[in-house]
């Protein structure tokens, strides 16, 4: 743990990047990363679902693994770096992730409300496998997680899927 | 700038018929979802907010003797509390006023509503709640529908008789004379059971202080319009001093309309002048949401020898829960809709919507027509198998067709049910399979059919009136916007709206969006519910569209001096006859504009069925339009581990035309797989009185490993229904009301066991299983 200082009152001071960006924080030490993410730094992408890490609407990748803010205390964070939807793609100008663009080209996203977590625990997932081939069965174990309550998943795995052989065929092109 | 000739050609209609419609479009408001910037009511913040929290009652039924809220009250950071003594005591409620904003007397269901606070943090808020003390005078108490129906039964409503909320009663033709008629009677059983809505975003409001002493609410709703009239009813309020404001909705499958919490946040926000968020945490929303009303459901089926329905006779029991939110309506659908699907001639149903000290049932996708297609299609799966016949051959035989006009005065104007029927055994190899010899091994395969109705909009569930209404307003930019109160909730409707738009005008979809929901600007829009938003909420769309166009055409005749009927205008291009060069409409509406003082065009279209409402027999027609459908399941049943697994779905609907063919795919693959957790697992466990279940560890929920190793195919027919936009009817609940029975179905057929309780269950098959 880097820099984890305790102060009067409890309050720890923590460290970490988030989207590419350099924090240093006070946090309280029962403090969630999610409420971190959406109270202290308002982003507003990872979703309450639940609030016991069953519904994966409020995942984020941290040190390359998906991860339910709504259980991972802030202090977590400390030295840590994390990626949220936000830093998926850029600002306004719509430069948005393949992932994200495959998602709404294969009509992956209905309410929207899983599909920050979603994302992310697809990309970690990916992230994880690169370099093998992925079949739809093992994109669902990797998304399982992640609860959806209005498409059914099956445009979702497509959606992955459909980025992944994509990915593939770019990594081939390179190599 | 698009090739002259090629579109010009298009334009004329000679190579597409329609420019927008039919394709895979992605939903427009889909940028804003995969970055995260989609805004939803609990994402909503502002100066001074408060947070809401509600304290809900332990017991499932007691008297409250005093509530004590002086602790509560010191906690530092909290604003106000109060409970019943607060708050005027007059009753209101969408179906029967059953219902007060919060109780002085007593709590009826383990999770009422006793008292709300609003505090500056959360946290304080959480802690004011946990401070109250409630000094409470347990109840006997009643959970099943059945035992409240007994005579002796603690009363819920002591002001009541009974227990019974709503009885329903159709008689048509004469049953017990065609049932002494029939050459086969079957008589069955069957229960479905309370399942939770699961909509990923909790209910949510932001209550906010208006100016001329209005109230603004950002809700997470499916109704913004009708829940106005009603929360104006709870508050006492003029319904046009309410402001509702739905932003994005995390979805609802039937949940979000009337809601406790929505109207505490609205009192809490009049007595401390402050906004005010009240998001319900997960266990709230299970534990005091709106979820399926649970059913027994007898039926009684007369056919003659060649398969003839003859008589069908039912009886129903459903559970209300311990206050009215649309359970009746729900009883009364389950009674009589799917008389509608077949040719029946004698039909008899009774419906009792009984209270219990439980959660309050409500809307959830499918309205009770759900609940009797799995009683009434998995006993004809059963009568097929006792009398050898052909399952599909056995609903041609009887399944209404085009002109047709049901025993209750419903007009069959589209109708696709046979071609339904006839594909989804074509894709699915159906008799092949049927045909397969014995299995070998403990793993056994099987197949099972079942077909569907539903309505789109149905008449008697805002007895004022059924339509809908809509503005288009194209901008001096070219830019069209609609204007609807019909909610989109995450279905895609508004995409939907726009390429009905976009047709209807000749633009291109780019440059048309459907606004957010705002009851100060957008019409009066009934709703997300009785799968009405396409076919009525469109048709509406489409009206304003035919309507702007007109204006358009004359502005355009006017200002570039040609006749109208030498205008074309198609995707977002005008063509004159005498002119090779076409006119971006977005150039024409601005020398448009500037002729009149830069306004914008605003088109107005309304759309009024032409249905009725029901009579004292239950006759009339209820819905503009009735889509249909057929559903194959093909499953693997472990008779070992008695586990069930989907394999392949065939799901073929009528939605009379295809508006986007990605969203409608959508509709259909969430439909099936959620009506596969409820076929297959998904169950409120309710022990004396208290869901032992209220949040997603032990609450089966479908998740990607759940959907079938091979495919959800989805096939959409066109039978162009008269009264739909472009002949489009709805697609929402169909496509969840045949699956538990299709699932049922191919499970006996695996195995030989049928079950007639939801969930089908591991333990069920193997109990069916054992021998003797």
């Amino acid at each position: 743990m880097s820099g984890n200082n305790n102060e009067q009152g409890g309050r720890l001071t923590i460290n970490f990047k988030l989207n590419e960006k350099d924090y240093t924080l006070k946090i309280d030490p029962d403090e969630r990363l999610l409420d971190l993410i959406r109270n202290r730094l308002g982003l507003i992408g990872a979703k309450e679902g639940c609030g016991m890490g069953e519904c994966g609407a409020c995942t984020v990748i941290m040190n390359g693994q998906a991860v339910n803010s709504c259980i991972i205390p802030a202090a977590r964070a400390d030295g840590a770096e994390i990626l949220t939807v936000e830093g998926l793609s850029g600002g306004m100008e719509n430069d948005l992730h393949p992932l994200q663009k495959m998602f709404l080209e294969k009509g992956a996203v209905q309410c929207g409300y899983c599909t920050p977590g979603m994302l992310l625990s697809a990309k970690a997932f990916l992230d994880q496998n690169r370099g093998r081939e992925i079949s739809r069965e093992q994109i669902k174990e990797g998304i399982s997680g992640n609860l959806c309550r209005c498409t059914g998943y099956q445009k979702i795995i497509e959606a992955i899927y459909c980025y992944a052989r994509e990915a593939e065929r770019i990594e081939e092109r390179k190599g | 700038m698009p090739g002259k000739r090629n579109v010009l050609k298009k334009g004329k209609g000679e190579i597409m018929k329609f420019s927008n419609l039919g394709k895979e479009t992605p939903i427009l408001d889909g940028l804003e979802k995969v970055t995260g910037r989609a805004r939803y009511v609990p994402d909503l913040k502002m100066e001074g907010m408060l947070y809401g929290k509600v304290l809900r009652s332990p017991y499932p039924h007691a008297r409250l003797l005093n509530i004590d809220t002086t602790r509560a009250a010191r906690v530092s950071g909290v604003k106000d509390i109060i409970t019943g003594k607060d708050v005027s005591q007059h009753r209101f409620g969408p179906m029967v006023p059953d219902w007060v904003i919060l109780p002085d007397d007593k709590v009826r269901f383990h999770g009422d509503e006793v008292a709300a606070v609003a505090a500056s943090s959360e946290e304080a808020a959480a802690e004011a709640v946990s401070l109250i003390e409630v000094e409470f005078e347990e109840l006997p108490a009643v959970y099943d529908p059945a035992l409240a129906l007994e005579e002796g039964a603690p009363l819920l409503y002591e002001e009541k008789d009974n227990n019974i909320a709503v009885t329903f009663n159709v008689h048509s033709g004469d049953v017990d004379e065609a049932l002494a008629g029939s050459d086969i009677i079957f008589e069955e059983t069957y229960e479905t059971n309370q399942v939770y809505q699961a909509h990923m975003e909790p209910m949510a409001a932001v209550a906010v202080p208006g100016d001329y002493e209005r109230l603004i609410m950002w809700l997470s709703t499916q109704i913004p319009s009708m829940s106005r009239l009603r929360y104006a009813e709870a508050l006492q309020m003029c319904a046009e001093n309410i402001r509702i404001i739905k932003p994005h909705v995390g979805g609802g499958f039937g949940a979000k309309f009337e809601c406790k919490s929505h109207i505490l946040a609205a009192v809490l926000t009049r007595r401390t002048g402050l906004p005010v968020r009240m998001v319900n945490n997960r266990e709230e929303d299970f534990r005091a949401g709106n979820p399926r009303v649970p059913m027994k459901i007898w039926v009684k089926l007369g056919l003659s020898r060649d398969g003839t329905f003859l008589a069908k006779d039912t009886r129903i029991i459903a559970g209300n829960g311990a206050r009215t939110v649309y359970a009746p309506a729900i009883t009364s659908t389950a009674c009589y809709r799917i008389d509608s699907l077949y040719k029946f001639k004698n039909v008899r149903s009774t419906g009792y919507t009984v209270y219990t000290n439980t959660i309050p049932t409500s809307c959830f996708r499918g309205f009770g027509n759900a609940q009797m297609h799995f009683a009434m299609e998995s006993a004809l799966d059963t009568i097929c198998h006792q009398y050898d016949m052909d399952p599909i051959k056995l609903r041609q035989h009887n399944g209404v067709t085009p002109g047709f006009t049901s025993i209750h005065g419903w007009e069959i104007k589209s109708c696709a049910l046979k071609e339904c029927l006839d594909k989804a055994v074509q894709e699915s190899n159906w008799y092949e399979k049927k045909k397969a010899p014995e299995q070998k091994g403990p793993v056994k395969k099987g197949i099972g059919v079942a077909i569907c109705n539903h309505v789109s909009g149905n008449r008697p569930f805002y007895k004022p009136f059924d339509g809908s209404s809509a503005l288009v307003r194209l901008t001096p930019e070219g830019k069209a916007i609609v204007f609807t109160g019909e909610a989109d909730i995450g279905q895609g409707m508004n995409t939907a709206f726009a390429l009905i738009a976009a047709e209807a005008v000749g633009l291109d979809v780019k440059n048309v969006r459907t606004a957010a929901v705002d009851t100060d600007i957008s019409p009066f829009g009934l709703g997300s519910f009785a799968t009405r938003g396409s076919t009525i909420g469109g048709r509406a769309v489409y009206e304003a569209a035919i309507n702007l166009k007109k204006q358009l055409l004359e502005h355009i005749s006017r200002v570039y001096e040609k006749e109208t009927d030498q205008i074309t205008i198609n995707n977002g291009y005008i063509y004159f006859d005498d002119q090779e060069e076409p006119v971006p409409v977005a150039e024409a509406m601005q020398t448009i504009s500037y002729t009149l003082g830069g306004t914008s065009l605003v088109g107005q279209g309304v759309f009024v069925p032409d249905t009725v409402l029901p009579d004292e027999n239950k006759y009339g027609n209820v819905s503009p339009a009735y889509p249909f459908g057929c559903h194959i399941a093909e499953v693997e049943v472990d008779t070992e581990t008695g586990k069930t697994r989907l394999l392949n779905y065939w799901a073929v609907h009528d939605v009379g035309r295809v508006i986007n063919k990605q969203t409608l795919e959508g509709q259909v693959e969430g439909g099936v797989i959620m009506g596969v957790g409820w076929a297959l697992g998904e169950d409120m466990v309710v022990k004396e009185g208290v869901l032992l279940n209220p949040n997603f560890h032990d609450y089966f929920l479908p998740t990607a490993m759940d959907v079938p190793e091979g495919h959800i195919y989805s096939y959409f027919l066109e039978s162009e229904d008269p009264n739909g936009p472009f002949g489009a009817k709805g697609i929402g609940e169909p496509s969840l009301n045949p699956v538990p029975a299709a699932i049922a179905n191919a499970v006996f057929d695996a195995v030989g066991v049928r079950v007639k309780t939801l969930p089908i269950t591991p333990e069920k098959i193997l109990e069916g299983l054992e021998p003797g």
